[in-house]
């Protein structure tokens, strides 16, 4: 009897103590999936990164809006023209403040653009202006001119990736952020968690989210438990199979897209016979709801339908192992070496089941004739095959690659995967080359119009890859938080589109 | 004595050298981290600028000059990944693998060794038999499988416990739970199984004739002499659990050793897997001079 009421009362402290790990009410947990390293402001648009800092602590000029699909808004800058060719004009808020206290102004932004630019420091932003170079002039305290050389029509698109910080930030990666945003960083125990506080002398309207704690699983069993159990709110990332409860778990469209890259300078693969049999070999219908989840849109790019200049004329390649069977026999009589093996290189843990779909694949490749060898590799061993310079005597190969565009435009994916010098490029084609210098130069209307034709041109003339999918991913949400993922969810995570039931 | 301990220190030098040279060579044949820590679409240029920073241009026997130069000098570098020295990023974690590993061997030791002991006492008795099964169940499941049972059975259904993490004497029940589970059974087994050689032995015999109680002959004659391989096994399984418990890590979101090792050897972050690496080494070496006395103390003939 004593044992009962010792083992009950201990079941009852644990019950108490339950309660104490329980969120407070306008407090949040997110349980993100890897360790934070770093939460250097000009590395925000890397995912990790970003959920936790970018629009929280640190803001850009300007802020892409993926939520009610209004396109470009302003945040710092609050409107913009181009000044003169190549010089675009931004005119900043005069009520911003630092979380330090210090106000903002257009040297801020001048001191933001060069440090992440710089070279003394290896921040993620350059990598979006390619061989760009920015030149910043600050006209007044509220009003900057940025010069791009050569111009850049989607330079206010791209300062949606330039994070402000204060004008004495050191070229050194920092640890104790200081932005604009309407959190400020709190507490970080490295590896256990990160805290942001809400502002009160924040320049927008207050947040309703007090507190926001992240956590790191790398297990998405343990994320998605976390939220049922009431330890977190937030989980952006868990797997399909933890995502069974229609309460709380959403599907949404995660910006990568699935493809296979075609190395055009190996035979058999420069034959464009043989790269049509190769989509046509594929039943993509098969995969979605199998191995890969519901929501999977089969894709005709790569970049997602929400991009500018999708084309919605392009039809995905059928499902047609004897048309695929008859092109191989028409290049083999023309001495094709359509037998050579081909190597289809995959990423371990790219994505759930990314092995068991590499394997279908590879079943339904050699059903229409193809010989193929499946070889997996973990990301350091998978890069040196990705990107250039490509292995000498590597025979044909598909290397399959999740890529990863929410960025609105095309320009972020064309050139790196299709221009004769982009690093992740399978082709050489001075037409494809000539279309996206004249896609990347244009603006408006026209430049939709580029993208559209470019993207029709790559997948059906060209037949330049395996297109496969727009992929998915689950997030679970506790529900006394009013929160729906997007697109955007991938990147950032914006505290003030919280909201409590 | 002195000499043995003497002779293993030197050997234990020899052997870190050795390791760390071989580790600091061949992980830098295995992956460049410019192209891990850089997006996959960076730059050219962003990359050169990458190597250039953090000395990858240089060749690679200069980079280990001046990796020696600076552990000379306590300098273990940076973490390329978190911008910190390697070295407080290492002890940080190895704080909390410490910590989880002395309260589990603790646990273990302890409660493996009674039991075990009580169990080999009648041996094909139904505590003993109850004890066989336990310990050998938990000798072969798998961790991974414990772990997320204890979450959804603990956490989940009954809300006894957190689910993970840190904070609070709560959090840490089920990681310490689930790591016991293994070595428990695997020391209970051989501690039952020496206890047992031990009773079968004359000076066991001679003390029942004399009418020494049980207790005493398990836990005064029995016991001392039957420790020798106990305290071998209890030193692997430390050891094991210093190099870092990767899975109870990783599930429960333990910031420790073992999963920032294995991050870091993915990620090609050098110099906190060679900080790591020594950091585990030291204290593996430290153990087993704990072992080495601990025998002495037990078995005479070993103090000369």
């Amino acid at each position: 009897m004593k044992g009962k009421r010792l083992l009950l009362g201990l079941m009852m402290t644990a019950s108490a103590a339950a309660s104490a790990w329980a969120q407070e009410a306008k407090d949040i947990t997110v349980v993100l999936d890897e360790e934070v390293d770093l939460v250097e402001p000009c590395m925000a648009t890397r995912s990790n990164i970003g959920r936790i800092i970018l629009q929280n602590v640190s803001e850009t000029l300007t802020e892409l809006d993926v939520r009610n699909n209004k396109g470009l808004m302003p945040r710092l800058a609050e409107s913009w023209e181009e000044a003169s060719p190549g010089t675009w004009r931004f005119h900043l808020r005069k009520d911003a403040k630092f979380s330090d206290g210090s106000a903002f102004d257009a040297g801020d932004v001048k001191h933001s653009i060069e440090r992440a630019m710089s070279d003394k420091i290896s921040c993620e932003s350059p990598r979006y202006f390619g061989d760009t170079k920015l030149e910043t002039k600050v006209v007044d305290d509220n009003t900057i001119d940025i010069t791009a050389t050569p111009a850049q029509p989607i330079l206010p698109l791209l300062m949606t990736l330039v994070t402000v910080v204060p004008a004495e930030t050191p070229i050194e990666f920092t640890r104790e952020p200081i932005g604009t945003g309407p959190y400020k960083l709190t507490e970080w125990k490295a590896g256990q968690s990160i805290t942001l506080t809400r502002r009160d002398d924040y320049w927008g309207s207050a947040p309703e989210v007090t507190k926001a704690t992240y956590v790191f699983r790398a297990d998405p069993s343990v994320r998605a438990a976390m939220v049922a159990a009431g330890e977190a709110d937030i989980a952006p990332l868990i797997s399909e199979l933890d995502a069974n409860d229609a309460e709380m778990d959403f599907s949404y469209p995660n910006s990568e897209t699935f493809y296979m890259r075609l190395d055009h300078s190996i035979p058999p693969l420069n034959d464009k016979r043989v790269r049509q049999a190769l989509n046509m070999a594929l039943d993509r219908d098969a995969f979605i709801g199998t191995l890969l989840p519901k929501g999977a849109i089969k894709a005709t790019a790569i970049v997602p339908p929400t991009t500018l200049g999708w084309n919605p004329d392009v039809k995905v390649a059928p499902y047609d192992p004897e048309g695929a069977k008859k092109l191989l026999a028409e290049a083999k009589a023309d001495g094709v070496p359509v037998e050579t093996p081909i190597t289809i290189v995959g990423r371990t843990n790219n994505f759930p089941n990314v092995v068991e779909v590499l394997e279908a694949a590879q079943q339904m490749f050699e059903e229409v004739g193809f010989k193929t060898k499946l070889q997996m590799y973990e990301v350091a061993e998978f890069e040196k095959q990705y990107s250039k310079p490509y292995p000498e005597n590597r025979g044909p190969l598909l290397v399959a690659a999740q890529h990863d565009n929410a960025r609105g435009d095309p320009v972020f994916s064309m050139y790196f995967k299709y221009d004769s010098n982009g690093r992740q490029s399978g082709i050489a084609n001075p037409d494809v080359d000539k279309m996206i210098a004249e896609a990347t130069a244009a603006t408006g209307e026209a430049r939709a119009a580029d993208w559209k034709k470019l993207i029709a041109y790559l997948h059906d003339d060209v037949v330049a890859d395996v297109l496969l999918f727009h992929m998915v991913g689950f997030a679970r949400v506790n529900p006394r938080v009013d929160f729906t993922p997007t697109i955007a969810t991938n990147s950032q995570l914006q505290l003030s589109e919280i909201h409590f039931k | 004595m002195g000499k043995k301990m003497m002779r293993r220190i030197v050997s234990s030098f020899f052997s870190l050298v050795a390791l760390v040279v071989m580790v600091f060579f061949l992980s830098r044949l295995t992956g460049d981290p410019a192209a891990l820590f850089l997006p996959i679409d960076a730059t050219q240029e962003m990359l050169d600028q990458f190597r250039e920073l953090h000395g990858l241009n240089d060749p690679l026997i200069q980079q280990f000059g001046r990796y020696v130069w600076d552990v000379l000098h306590l300098d273990f570098g940076d973490s390329i990944r978190k911008a910190r020295p390697a070295i407080d990023v290492v002890l940080e974690s190895f704080a909390w693998t410490l910590q989880l590993a002395l309260i589990t061997i603790a646990l273990v030791t302890a409660l493996a060794i009674t039991i075990g002991s009580i169990a080999a006492f009648r041996p094909g008795g139904l505590f003993d038999r109850f004890v066989s099964l336990v310990s050998l169940v938990g000798a072969s499941a798998p961790d991974f499988w414990i772990a997320i049972v204890g979450i959804v059975v603990f956490s989940i259904t009954f809300g006894w416990v957190p689910t993970s993490g840190t904070g609070t004497v709560w959090h840490w029940i089920l990681p310490v739970a689930v790591l016991f589970i293994r070595p428990f059974g695997l020391i209970l087994q051989v501690v039952r199984g020496s206890m047992l050689t031990a009773f079968g032995s004359a000076y066991v015999k001679t003390a029942r004739a004399k009418g020494v109680g049980n207790r005493s002959i398990i836990f005064i004659h029995t016991l001392r002499n039957a420790m020798l391989p106990v305290i071998t096994v209890i030193g692997d399984q430390a050891a094991a659990m210093l190099n870092g418990a990767v899975v109870v890590e990783t599930i429960f979101g333990f910031p420790g050793v073992g999963k920032l090792m294995i991050d870091s050897i993915l990620q090609r972050d050098f110099n906190v897997i060679l900080a790591a690496i020594m950091v585990t080494a030291l204290a593996i070496f430290v153990m087993n001079l704990l072992i080495d006395i601990a025998y002495a103390l037990l078995d005479p003939r070993l103090r000369t």
